[in-house]
C-alpha cells in the first residue's frame, strides 16, 4: 500500500519531466545525429543527401573548426582555473568576519544576474573606448590599448568578462559548502594549533569536494559551450583568434548553411564535452570524503 | 486513510490533467503541420479554418521584413491597411542582424511568415522553393528592368527600391572633381590627414568593413559571375587581375592615412562624418537617416570610389517582397493582395515614397522629396553610371561574416601587405566556394 503511493508520488513529480526532456533533448539529440550523416542546408523542401561519413571525415581536415577547438581548450582551461580560483576566494571571504559580507556577496554576485550579451557589449566599449583613452592619458600604451585588437589579449579579454560574469556564481555554490561544514571540526583544528592555511586545506577543503565537484563540472560545461559573450564581445575577431566552437558550428549551419555538416561538428563537440566532464566528475567524486 | 484517499484522488486528476493537456497540444500541433499549419500563431489557424471556404482571403497575415530603418512606418501603414481593408497585418520586429537566420527558421518549422523580404540572388536561390509566384500582380509589368527578381520566368519577388554605395563626402571638404583615380585619392587623404580630419573612413560591421568596398573590384569585371566562378576553381586569381591590385593599393592607404575600420562603429562613422571630422564614407544613401541627429552645415555627395579610374557607383536592389508560397491559399492571396496594395493604392505609394524614402522601380511612381544621397544615386541611374552588386548575385553564401571580415581583420591590424591581402582574400573565396 505504502509502497504503491510512493510511486504515484515519484510519477508525479518526474514524469512531467522526463516528457519534456525527451521531447526537447532526447529526440532531437537522436534526429541530429541523423543529419550529421547528410549534405543539406537546412531547409526542409531543399534536396538531402546521403553522405555516410564524410562529414565527419571532413571535421578533421578543416584548419578552423582545429584552431577554433585550439581556442576553446585554452580559454575553458584558463577559464575554470580563474573563475574556480576567485570564486573559492570570494566565498571565504565573505563566510569570514567581514563586515560588509552581504553587501559583497550581493554585489559579487551581481553581474551574474546580466545576461552573456549585454555584459560582452559593455566590456567592449571598456576594452576599446576607456583602456584607450587610459593608455592616452597615462602613457601606459603597452598595457592600455585596444584589446579586442590584438588576437591574444582578445582572447584573454573574453577570459576576464568571462570570470566576472561565472565567478559570483561559483561563489555562491562555494558559500554553501562552506556554511555546511560543523562548527566544532574547525574548532578542534584551531584548538590542535593549526594555523589559517592547514585548516584550510586539511579540513575544509575536504569538507567541501562536493562543492569542487559542481563548481568545476558547471565551469568546464560551460566555458566549453560559451557564446553569448564570445558573439557580443569580439564575434571571433581579431581574425578568428577568439572564434569558440559554439561560435564556428553556429555560423558553419546558419551562415554557410552547411546543416550536416556543422551538425557532425557539434556531435564531436558534445562526444568531447561529455568525455572530459565525465572524467572530472568520476575523479572529483573519489575525492569526496563521508563524514 | 482518509486524507491518504483525498491524496491519491487528487493525485490521479493531476496526472489525467497533465496527460490530456500534453496529449492536446500534441495532436493539435500535428494536425496544423500536416494540414493547413504554416501559420505563426494559433488563432489565426482558428481564423483560416473558419475563413475557409466563405472568403478566399485571410484576415490577418504576418509581415516579416529586414530592413530596420522602416519597422516603425511599417507598423503604422499596417494600421492605415487594417483601416481600408479590414485585414490585419502583423510586423514582426527583427534586429536586422539575424533576420535570415530567423526566416529560414521560422519557414523551416513551418511558421513563416505570408510576406518577407530577400537579398534578390544567393539568398532569394537558397529559399527559392519558398517563393510564391507573384506575374499576376498589376502593376508587374511596370516594373524597371532588370529589377524584380525571377526565377523561372515567373516573377517572384518585388523590388523595395534602389540603393547605391560609393563615396560619399562633404563638399565643403573634397571636391570631387579632383578625385578620379588611385593617386588623386591618396592625395586627399594625405591632405585632410595633414588638416587633422579623417579622410576616409570604413566601419567595423561586415558589410561596411569589406563586403561593400570589395564589391566595387568585382563589379567592374566584365562578366562578375563568370569571374567569381573561375575564382573559386582557380582559373583566374585576384593579384593577376588588374582591378583587384589596384584596389589592394586602395586598402594600403586606407590603413596607411586613416582610422582603423575596427575602431569604428556605424554610429561612430556616420556621426563623425556628420560633425565634419571625416571628409568622406564608405557608404550608401541609407545612411542618410543617421544624419537626422544631427545639425549638419554643408552640402553631401555621393561619388565612385575610383578604383582604375571607376566613374560609377554600385546601384542595385538590396531587398525584395517575397510571399510564403507555402502559406495556405488563402494567405498567399492575401498577402499579394497586401503587395498589390502597397505599390498601387494612394495611401501605399505615399508611405513608399514619404515614410520609406524609397527611389521609384515602378513606372509612374515619382518621389519628389529624395534626400541629397538618394538624389545622387537617382542621377547616376539616370545617367547609366551604375555597377552592379556581385555581393549579392554571386558571392558563396555567409562569405562575408565568416571568410572576408577575419582577412580585412587581419589586415587592419598588422603589417600584412597588399599581395598578401589578395591572397588571403582569394584564399576565402575558393575555401567558401567549395
Amino acid at each position: 500500500m505504502k509502497r504503491k503511493s510512493d510511486k504515484a508520488w515519484y510519477a508525479l513529480f518526474v514524469l512531467p519531466l522526463v516528457f519534456v526532456f525527451t521531447t526537447v533533448v532526447i529526440i532531437p539529440f537522436f534526429i541530429g545525429i541523423g543529419y550529421s550523416f547528410i549534405s543539406w542546408d537546412g531547409m526542409p523542401l531543399n534536396k538531402k543527401t546521403f553522405v555516410g561519413f564524410s562529414n565527419y571525415i571532413q571535421l578533421f581536415s578543416d584548419k578552423n573548426f582545429i584552431s577554433s577547438a585550439g581556442h576553446t581548450l585554452l580559454f575553458t582551461v584558463a577559464a575554470v582555473l580563474i573563475i574556480n580560483i576567485l570564486g573559492l576566494a570570494f566565498a571565504l571571504l565573505v563566510t569570514g568576519k567581514l563586515k560588509v559580507r552581504n553587501i559583497a556577496r550581493t554585489m559579487l554576485f551581481m553581474p551574474y544576474l546580466i545576461g552573456g550579451l549585454i555584459l560582452g557589449y559593455i566590456w567592449q566599449f571598456i576594452f576599446t573606448d576607456v583602456f584607450k583613452s587610459i593608455g592616452e592619458t597615462t602613457g601606459l600604451t603597452n598595457i592600455f590599448f585596444s584589446w579586442l585588437l590584438d588576437p591574444k589579449f582578445s582572447l584573454f579579454a573574453l577570459i576576464i568578462v568571462a570570470t566576472w560574469q561565472m565567478a559570483g556564481y561559483i561563489m555562491i555554490i562555494y558559500i554553501t559548502g562552506i556554511q555546511a561544514i560543523p562548527e566544532d571540526v574547525v574548532e578542534a583544528a584551531q584548538v590542535d594549533g593549526a594555523n589559517f592555511w592547514q585548516t584550510l586545506f586539511r579540513i575544509k577543503f575536504p569538507l567541501i569536494m562536493p562543492s569542487f565537484t559542481i563548481c568545476l563540472f558547471m565551469t568546464l560545461s560551460n566555458c566549453f559551450k560559451i557564446y553569448d559573450v564570445n558573439v557580443s564581445l569580439t564575434k571571433g575577431g581579431p581574425n578568428r583568434a577568439t572564434e569558440m566552437l559554439a561560435m564556428n558550428i553556429y555560423n558553419e549551419i546558419f551562415s554557410l548553411n552547411h546543416y550536416g555538416y556543422g551538425q557532425a561538428k557539434a556531435i564531436i563537440f558534445f562526444v568531447v564535452v561529455a568525455v572530459i566532464t565525465l572524467i572530472q566528475v568520476s575523479i572529483t567524486k573519489k575525492k569526496e570524503v563521508v563524514m | 486513510m482518509k486524507m491518504k484517499k483525498i491524496f491519491r484522488i487528487l493525485l490521479v486528476m493531476t496526472l489525467i490533467g497533465i496527460m490530456t493537456l500534453t496529449g492536446c497540444g500534441g495532436a493539435k500541433d500535428n494536425k496544423s503541420a500536416n494540414s493547413d499549419g504554416k501559420t505563426a500563431e494559433k488563432e489565426e489557424d482558428k481564423t483560416n479554418s473558419e475563413e475557409k471556404g466563405t472568403t478566399e482571403s485571410a484576415k490577418k497575415i504576418v509581415v516579416f521584413q529586414s530592413k530596420v530603418e522602416i519597422t516603425d512606418q511599417l507598423k503604422a501603414l499596417a494600421q492605415e491597411y487594417k483601416a481600408e481593408t479590414g485585414v490585419e497585418v502583423e510586423v514582426w520586429n527583427t534586429t536586422g542582424d539575424d533576420y535570415l537566420q530567423q526566416l529560414k527558421i521560422k519557414l523551416g518549422n513551418n511558421q513563416g511568415p505570408t510576406v518577407f523580404s530577400l537579398a534578390p540572388g544567393s539568398e532569394s536561390n537558397e529559399l527559392s522553393a519558398y517563393l510564391a509566384d507573384l506575374s499576376d500582380l498589376s502593376f508587374v509589368g511596370d516594373i524597371a528592368e532588370n529589377m524584380a527578381d525571377v526565377k523561372e520566368g515567373k516573377v517572384t519577388g518585388i523590388p523595395y527600391t534602389v540603393e547605391g554605395f560609393g563615396v560619399v563626402y562633404n563638399k565643403g571638404l573634397i571636391d570631387a572633381s579632383k578625385v578620379t583615380d588611385f593617386a588623386s585619392f591618396e592625395t586627399m587623404l594625405k591632405e585632410q590627414k595633414d588638416a587633422g580630419i579623417n579622410g576616409f573612413s570604413l566601419s567595423s560591421e561586415s558589410y561596411f568593413l569589406i563586403g561593400h568596398i570589395l564589391n566595387t573590384p568585382f563589379a567592374l569585371q566584365g562578366d562578375p559571375g563568370a569571374y567569381v566562378e573561375q575564382l573559386i576553381k582557380g582559373e583566374v586569381t585576384l593579384e593577376k587581375t588588374p582591378e583587384f591590385v589596384e584596389f589592394a593599393k586602395f586598402m594600403e592607404a586606407i590603413r596607411e592615412n586613416t582610422n582603423n575600420p575596427l575602431e569604428v562603429k556605424y554610429d561612430k562613422e556616420t556621426g563623425d562624418f556628420a560633425m565634419g571630422k571625416s571628409a568622406s564614407i564608405h557608404q550608401g544613401n541609407w545612411c542618410y537617416g543617421m544624419f537626422a541627429d544631427y545639425d549638419v552645415n554643408f552640402e553631401m555627395g555621393m561619388m565612385p570610389l575610383p578604383i582604375l579610374g571607376n566613374d560609377k557607383i554600385a546601384v542595385s536592389v538590396p531587398t525584395c517582397w517575397y510571399v510564403n508560397s507555402q502559406a495556405t491559399d488563402a494567405e498567399i492571396q492575401a498577402g499579394k493582395d497586401f503587395i498589390e496594395w502597397l505599390y498601387t493604392s494612394e495611401t501605399g505609394k505615399k508611405y513608399l515614397m514619404e515614410e520609406f524614402g524609397f527611389i521609384p522601380v515602378v513606372a509612374n511612381m515619382k518621389n519628389e522629396k529624395l534626400d541629397p544621397l538618394s538624389q545622387a544615386v537617382a542621377e547616376y541611374t539616370n545617367g547609366g553610371k551604375t555597377i552592379p552588386w556581385p555581393m549579392n548575385s554571386y558571392w558563396p553564401a555567409g562569405i562575408v561574416d565568416v571568410y572576408l571580415v577575419p582577412v580585412a581583420q587581419e589586415f587592419f591590424t598588422t603589417n600584412m601587405t597588399g599581395t598578401e591581402l589578395l591572397q588571403a582574400l582569394n584564399e576565402a573565396f575558393v575555401e567558401a566556394g567549395k
